[in-house]
């Protein structure tokens, strides 16, 4: 379980997330959504400890300011917006500084299964910074998956934070990755990811958390989260909820002809 | 997957980390074999080959045999691994901290600040009194070159990084800073001096190893030994630094200490073997270079690698240093600078199509 409770982060005189509530459970995923700047990427961070933040963040129960470093790195691995790599790395190189956290035998077996988790079979010995953006992302994500290979270890659930782990994917590699989330989270791991396609996020996140101006607007399961109003709120434009019979998960479809309204 | 697959996807990880690993073995044999031909080589006639077989004899050495042998060759020899396994892994541990090829203690102001540190000492070290003098004895020039390096490097991180991102030109603009500072304080301070004085000083200008001692050797040889046995343990620390700070963290390493660390051990090698070989180029950069392209990036072997073969490449340059002008004999920092000089620009045109530098 991670619960983050009255989160505030200033950072330069300015309140960039304020009294901000979350919850994950293990076994499920969690998503945020929220228009570009809103802090969801902060909100991350406050998370992982990568800015300073007041309020209190508890991971499987205990607070993340009394785990050790190396502690930490056992039970979450974490997937930054946009990371960056120094010196010429193979891609096989990168995953495995994932398995450093003290995972011993096998390195090379986990190493190569998530790769071919992340569909990247056959990249081993390619240069990181010679593959696409998108193959970068999926090396990365199978880095962090790497680091908690095992969804729960000695009996407590191990946690994925990822801030747009398929922002720059095609659909079909989008699939793969969050069917690879929704099994991590089947077997109980927990999965808290930052998402911008809302309908991939109906589909898959069973609980979704929005933040608006810096404000966690709305929270709980996706069904009940997803409505006309409050996403149009959130993003300021005319969403629209929708079903078909045959497809239990809702869809969202944006209002083209009423989108220059709010654009003035 | 058929078998062949299987093992064409787990050997290919391995590939260079066992190359990395054999590398290990070869340099050490290098290494040795270097360090025999630099025992045997000098101006004298001294021979190591007859000195050794009047040992294996049982016969006494004579005295010049033995002057020659241990009070020159050997400390010199010992002086020689040390300073460029200090400079190789002080250049490999500098470029993981700021996560760049370019990085090195002679390029970026740390041996500017270290030999400002060490001439301070051996001016004003002057000026204390007698009693202090014979306490602080040898170890004064090596802990100022330690402060100076020290300071300078943690001025440098703190100008050059922000939100553990490192800019390649500020860093280079803050190394040319220091350097010109350093330099004009050593200026000053060369003015100050007197005769016996200037003639240590002059010594810096060009880096040498003639005049290698055995209190030199005492002196440099534990704090660069401590310095490269402690790097070794940042291997794993500085490949996730490669990924930034921040991802570093996440992945278990703690990387405020791993940065205090690493600059405590670049000040430490930087320092001592600034103390007692001046200013010699090129090894900090060139060495890690070459490594990185035979056997990849990863600190875990680099590290080691770099210490061998550093070690290897300075006696060798003194070797040709010892030999070109015979009897005479020309410093040693001119010898790596015109071999090193041409390596380092062929590595910035390998370089030229990244734009970020
Ligand atoms: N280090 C910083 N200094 C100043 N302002 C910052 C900093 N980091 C974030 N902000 C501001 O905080 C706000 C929230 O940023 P954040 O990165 O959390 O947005 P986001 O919801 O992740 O947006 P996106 O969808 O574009 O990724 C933005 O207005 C941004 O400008
Ligand atoms: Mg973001």
């Amino acid at each position: 379980m991670i619960t983050a409770s009255d989160i505030q982060v200033r950072i330069a005189q300015k309140t960039i997330l304020q009294g901000v509530n979350f919850t994950a459970k293990p076994g499920q995923v969690t998503a945020i959504v929220g228009p570009n700047g809103s802090g969801k990427t902060t909100l991350l961070r406050a998370l992982t400890d990568e800015v300073p933040w007041t309020g209190r963040v508890q991971i499987n129960g205990q607070d993340t300011s009394a785990y050790k470093p190396w502690e930490l790195a056992a039970v979450r691995g974490v997937l930054p917006q946009a990371a960056t790599l120094a010196f010429p790395f193979t891609v096989i190189e990168v995953v495995r500084m994932g398995l450093m956290s003290g995972i011993h035998g096998h390195n090379d077996t986990i190493a190569q299964r998530a790769l071919d988790m992340v569909g990247l079979n056959g990249y081993e010995k390619r240069f990181f910074h010679e593959l696409s953006g998108g193959e970068q992302q999926r090396a990365h994500l199978a880095r962090a998956l790497c680091q908690v290979w095992e969804p729960v270890q000695n009996g407590s659930p191990r946690w994925l934070l990822l801030d747009e782990p398929v922002a720059s994917l095609d659909i079909g590699h989008q699939l793969l990755i969050m069917n690879c989330l929704a099994v991590f989270a089947q077997r109980g791991g927990g999965v808290v990811a930052v998402m911008h396609d809302l309908n991939l996020t109906a589909m898959v996140a069973d609980v979704v958390t929005i933040i608006a101006d810096g404000h966690a607007i709305a929270r709980g399961p996706v069904a009940d989260v997803f409505n006309d109003q409050t996403l149009s709120a959130a993003y300021k434009c005319d969403l629209r909820t929708n079903t078909v019979p045959t497809h239990p998960k809702a869809f969202i479809l944006p209002q083209v002809a009423r989108l220059s309204c709010s654009a003035v | 997957m058929t078998i062949s697959d299987s093992i064409s996807g787990i050997a290919a990880p391995s590939d260079r980390r066992s190359r990395a690993r054999q590398a290990h073995i070869w340099l050490a044999l290098l290494l040795g074999v270097v360090s025999v031909v630099s025992l045997a080589t000098g101006p004298t006639g001294t021979s190591l080959w007859g000195a050794i077989a009047k040992l294996l004899a049982g016969e006494p050495l004579t005295a010049m045999e033995r002057v020659v042998l241990w009070d020159i060759r050997m400390p010199r020899l010992i002086l020689g691994i040390t300073v460029g396994a200090a400079l190789a892994v002080s250049g490999a541990v500098m470029q993981g901290l700021f996560r760049n090829p370019l990085a090195d203690p002679g390029l970026v102001g740390v041996s500017a600040g270290a030999g400002l540190g060490a001439i301070l000492a051996i001016v004003l070290g002057a000026l204390l009194p007698v009693w202090a003098q014979d306490v602080a004895g040898n170890a004064l020039v090596p802990i100022a070159a330690f402060m100076g390096g020290w300071l300078s490097t943690i001025i440098l991180y703190r100008v050059s990084t922000r939100r553990g991102r490192t800019s390649v030109a500020t860093m280079l603009l803050a190394g040319i800073a220091l350097g010109a500072l350093a330099g004009a304080v050593a200026g000053i301070l060369v003015y100050m001096a007197d005769d016996r004085q200037l003639r240590d000083l002059t010594f810096w200008g060009l880096g040498s190893l003639a005049g290698a001692t055995w209190s030199k050797v005492l002196v440099a040889g534990p704090l660069i030994g401590l310095a490269v046995i402690a790097s070794l343990f940042l291997g794993r620390g500085l490949n996730a630094l490669a990924l930034g700070e921040a991802t570093a963290a996440h992945l278990g390493i703690p990387v405020q200490r791993l940065k205090s660390a690493s600059i405590l051990i670049v000040a430490a090698a930087t320092g001592a073997a600034v103390a007692v070989s001046g200013g010699i180029g090129f090894i900090g950069i060139v060495v890690p270079h070459l490594l990185r392209l035979a056997t990849g990036p990863d600190h875990e072997t680099l590290l080691l690698n770099a210490a061998l073969l550093g070690a290897t490449l300075l006696l060798g340059a003194d070797i040709i240093s010892r030999l070109i002008i015979a009897p005479a004999e020309l410093p040693i920092g001119i010898v790596t600078a015109v071999l090193g000089a041409p390596v380092f620009l062929w590595i910035l045109l390998r370089r030229r199509g990244l734009v970020d530098l």
